[in-house]
């Protein structure tokens, strides 16, 4: 047992370790700070990470998040703790914040695993693989996936039945059952939240059927069978193995709907269904694609011509909101819409549905700060003290935010909200 | 003594082994001279092949590495990286491009794409057996930033640069700071306005003892090279001009926009009264009291018509200026809450009120304004209709069916266009888009960067965006700036060109062809020579073939270097 929680000391500590979280580390890094990042699950690269491409480059998103996570990685400047968790923060003073952090156990030594993966080929239990979201499974010992960062692996333990075929097979002998949870303090002058979003869960509307209907996929699920480290390594529907070549989507899945919560527009949807609708073109030639939309938010810098380009491949646009999704009993979908072109209430079958999910705002952080108040705004993300000249600070002075933590936000306005986040912090540690 | 090379060939998790038979690359190269290990692997780029590559390099003692993957605008860095933290000096790493040119180029042809990629890769090592290690050039950085442009991008950079204890130097080209701010009434989320926030700005420049603001200024000379630029900078005064020299290790562009002006007739603009555009309108909604009345006419009803400017079917503006949806509809709402009588008719190609923005756009329609989708196909077409005006557009959200509405006023919302004067990019040689908005080294992951080492951009001059927007830039640029300068010292690449005196002939040739003004004439024991200033040359090469006598070589790619490369290829 540990008796005493271990103490360590930094410039800034950066809460989250997604793209935003990564890129203000490394800001503060290459200006000298020194900084760990607190990431509660067990890879760094938060959600770009998990994607296929980025729109509207087309740029393969592993080729671009895996560089500049392996930089941050081997930072000197930069200290990163995985599979942990922040319990609290507290301000004793200007520059002076006090964290406790608690690293949950991999039961694998970290620096001895070479990641082989025998431990995954011997180890019988096999449970959903929440990193390819639920589309296949994985085994209770196991790599996270294959471009995880750090490249170890780890034991599920409530699933692991303690048979023990994964030790006897380790070549380094590094499996250890007998880690605990460490518990750390960690001091910091800034802090910066970039805890991130979630996505909108779907079951929580009947109507779309999600979760009964097999085909009914989310957008998160595609953004899987799209990439490049993708589990069938071909489109198909995980249910049946057929190839589809109706797809429908759904956007504004959980946006833009008082009646779901969630009134807001989520700003990405529009951009990676269009983005996910040229790559389904790509590979799967013959495919009819819909998607079934109530406006497109095309808005950046070289979207407005990736959506043209869309419609010029012939993805097939149409104005109008889903009502119901029902399934057929060869599993094929017909969807109920509103056609505005024609003001009529119409059906039209597909054998995919992938439903375009929204963000949620992530409200975990408000809950760390114990001596002050870090404010969420009326929808529950983070609240920004002055959005307009200091996008990037909160109701706590010294307390800095970036990325979608405020609010939806692209790949790169959460790069430009961490520079943002970084640089306060900096003129802060300046003061 | 031999050397002893590494090769890596990249599937590049399919983008490279869907089209190149990666297992017989590696079969085909193993056996080149020099090559004592080749493997493949799923992602050259990870962090578990980084770390196998540092274990291959130590246990193995190499002495060269060629990776074989994507483009070295991606990689080249992280694997000279790998080298380095191996033991390795970096240039002894050779990248070879077997995605853009082989996978990606052939992917209508598998065998025709392994065939290239097995002879790039052997270029590839033809090169690695003569690379030679080099030593970085260091050079002093000026701790100092120029901010050029003092709207609210550069006021935001230059305050944010003056805090992390940097010396700035903020160049106006107009006679006050602000900028576009000196237009803008509400900024949405915090329904300040324009002049509010440039209020505020301007107390903290006041408060910033690092600042030096030079307004009437405008940056007419430029040399030098990251860490060590030189501007020259004209300032009318009232006494005429004068020039001033600065020296900075950075440069931090943030120029602005312009409103985009419509062409006589466009939607009536300037041909029909009571069309006007949106900054005009602003202007007007601002000075005006209990009633809005324009050219004697009381206003009753305002029609919008969006995207002029912007996502134009015919014309050269693709793209969508991204600010002008909400910026509509929070004047629209303005109006509403100065004079609830008057009623608000928009017509739209689709409202992108994204993200929270969205709020204000169901507000809009919670206080009775109307939404019109035009056609591509049948735009708003504006007449003069009985003393007021008639707009009649084809609306998607009613069947298609033609609708017309009877304003008082017509507000053309225009979009944003890049600066007219564009000699500020042609200084500094910044290259710019489709959309003639000067581009980033890269969209998603380095938006703030240029490909011009020490030069960054901020705000609108990148491309559209709001105030918010603007300012994440502009403190994202500062912290980039910040970087460059704030360690006293930079590395540079020694990849630079190298002058063979003893053959040279002064003739002048390459000192025409350098584009960075590297090459200047010294004399060597009473014979006129070319030299080249080692930090100011980028290594580009355009010196090379226009020597006469063959006397410039370009370190790391050398003649023998080259002609080896291309032996292989010629095969």
């Amino acid at each position: 047992m540990q008796k005493e929680p271990t103490t360590l000391s930094f410039d800034a500590l950066v809460i989250g370790g997604g793209i935003a979280g990564g890129e203000a580390a490394l800001n503060l890094a290459s200006n000298g700070y020194k900084v760990i990042i607190i990431e509660k699950r067990l890879s760094l690269g938060g959600k770009m990470i998990m994607l296929s491409k980025v729109f509207p480059t087309l740029d393969c998103s592993a080729c671009i998040t895996t560089p500049k996570v392996s930089e941050i990685s081997r930072h000197p400047n930069i200290t990163i703790f995985t599979e942990s968790d922040l319990t609290s923060v507290e301000k004793r003073g200007e520059h002076d914040f006090v964290a406790k952090v608690t690293r949950r156990p991999r039961y694998v030594v970290a620096e001895d695993c070479t990641a082989c993966q025998l431990c995954e080929e011997a180890c019988p239990v096999i449970v959903k693989d929440q990193f390819q979201y639920n589309l296949v499974g994985r085994k209770a010992a196991y790599i996270p996936f294959s471009i995880a960062s750090p490249k170890v692996a780890a034991i599920d333990i409530e699933n692991c039945t303690l048979c023990g075929a994964c030790e006897k097979v380790c070549p380094p002998g590094c499996i250890d059952f007998t880690q605990e949870p460490r518990d750390y303090v960690i001091t910091a002058k800034t802090a910066i939240v970039a805890t991130g979003f979630k996505l909108y869960d779907p079951s929580n509307v009947p109507r779309y059927n999600y979760g009964e209907a097999k085909n009914v996929i989310t957008s998160m699920q595609m953004e899987r069978l799209l990439a490049p480290t993708r589990p069938f390594h071909t489109i198909l529907r995980s249910s049946d193995g057929k190839v589809p070549d109706k797809i429908a989507y759904v956007l504004c899945a959980g946006s833009r709907d008082d009646s779901l919560g969630n009134p807001i527009c989520s700003q990405i949807c529009c951009m990676y269904s269009i983005k996910q609708a040229q790559l389904l073109m790509g590979a799967l030639p013959m495919a009819d694609i819909t998607i079934y939309y109530i406006d497109i938010r095309a808005y950046g810098k070289g979207y407005e011509e990736f959506y043209e380009q869309a419609a010029g491949m012939g993805v097939r646009f149409v104005k109008g909101k889903i009502g119901r999704i029902s399934e057929k009993e060869n599993g094929n979908l017909t969807l109920r819409y509103e056609d505005l072109a024609s003001g009529k209430l119409k059906e039209a079958d597909h054998d995919l549905v992938v439903l375009s999910v929204g963000v949620k705002p992530n409200s975990e952080p408000a809950g760390l700060f114990t001596t002050h108040k870090l404010e969420l705004d009326s929808l529950q993300f983070v609240k920004q003290s002055d959005p307009l000249l200091s996008p990037a600070k909160t109701t706590i002075e010294g307390v800095f935010v970036a990325g979608t933590a405020t609010g939806p936000k692209d790949i790169p306005d959460s790069i430009l909200s961490a520079g943002s986040a970084s640089t306060e912090a900096i003129c802060y540690l300046n003061q | 003594m031999k050397k002893k090379l590494g090769i890596y060939i990249c599937a590049c998790g399919g983008n490279i082994s869907d089209y190149v038979d990666i297992e017989k690359v590696k079969d085909s190269i193993k056996d080149e001279d020099c090559v004592i290990l080749a493997k493949t692997t799923m992602f050259a780029c990870g962090d578990s092949n980084q770390n196998d590559m540092d274990t291959d390099i130590k246990e193995n003692n190499l002495s060269g590495i060629v990776v074989a993957s994507c483009s070295p605008k991606l990689h080249l860095s992280t694997f000279r990286a790998v080298s380095e933290r191996a033991g390795l000096n970096k240039y002894n790493y050779v990248h070879a491009n077997i995605r853009e040119q082989a996978s990606w180029a052939h992917s209508d042809d598998k065998t025709g794409a392994t065939e290239k990629a097995i002879l790039l890769v052997k270029a590839a090592i033809a090169k690695a057996r003569l690379a030679e290690s080099l030593e970085p050039i260091v050079i002093e950085s000026k701790r100092s930033v120029a901010v050029i442009g003092g709207g609210v991008a550069g006021l935001k950079a230059a305050i944010s640069l003056s805090r992390m204890q940097d010396e700035v130097f903020l160049i106006e080209r107009d006679s006050r700071v602000g900028g576009k701010l000196h237009e803008l009434d509400t900024i949405s989320p915090e329904q300040l306005t324009g002049k509010e926030l440039l209020n505020i700005l301007e107390e903290d420049i006041k408060n910033e003892k690092n600042i030096t603001l030079m307004t009437n200024s405008e940056v007419v000379g430029y040399s030098g090279n990251i860490g060590d630029f030189k501007l020259k900078v004209n300032i009318s005064g009232s006494q005429g001009q004068s020039q001033k020299d600065i020296n900075v290790g950075s440069i931090l562009v943030a120029t602005g926009f312009n409103s985009y002006t419509p062409a006589d007739g466009e939607f009536g603009y300037n041909q029909i009264k009571n069309v006007i555009t949106l900054p005009q309108f602003r202007k007007l909604l601002r000075n005006s009291n209990e009633k809005l009345i324009y050219n004697d006419k009381k206003i009753g009803s305002i029609a919008y018509i969006y995207c002029v400017g912007s996502r134009q079917a015919k014309g050269d503006n693709k793209y969508c200026s991204r600010y002008c949806c909400t910026a509509a509809v929070q004047a629209s709402l303005d109006v509403k809450h100065k004079y609830p009588e008057i009623q608000n008719y928009h017509f739209t190609k689709g409202v992108r009120t994204y993200g929270k923005q969205e709020l204000i756009y169901k507000e809009s329609n919670r206080v009775g304004d109307i939404y019109i989708q035009f056609l591509d196909k049948k735009p708003p077409v504006v007449t003069e209709y009985d003393g007021a005006i008639s707009i009649k557009a084809g609306d998607l959200l009613s069947e298609k069916k033609e609708i017309e509405a009877i304003a008082d006023l017509v507000v053309l919302i225009t979009g944003m266009v890049p600066d007219k004067d564009t000699s500020l990019g042609s200084l500094f040689k910044l290259p710019k888009g489709r959309d003639k908005f000067f581009n980033e080294i890269h969209m998603k992951l380095r938006p703030v960067e240029t490909v011009i080492d020490g030069i960054t951009i901020a705000g609108t001059c990148q491309g559209p965006k709001n105030v918010m927007e603007s300012v994440n830039s502009a403190m994202s640029a500062a912290a980039k700036s910040h970087s460059f300068v704030s360690k006293g010292e930079l590395e540079l690449e020694p990849i630079i060109a190298y002058v063979d005196k003893s053959s040279c002939n002064w003739c002048n040739a390459c000192s025409e062809a350098c584009p960075f003004n590297a090459v200047s004439m010294i004399d060597d024991g009473g014979k006129s020579v070319a030299t080249i200033n080692t930090s100011t040359c980028k290594g580009c090469g355009m010196c090379l073939p226009v020597c006469p006598s063959d006397s410039i070589e370009l370190i790391s790619f050398t003649n023998k270097e080259m002609e080896s490369m291309i032996d292989v290829l010629a095969k």
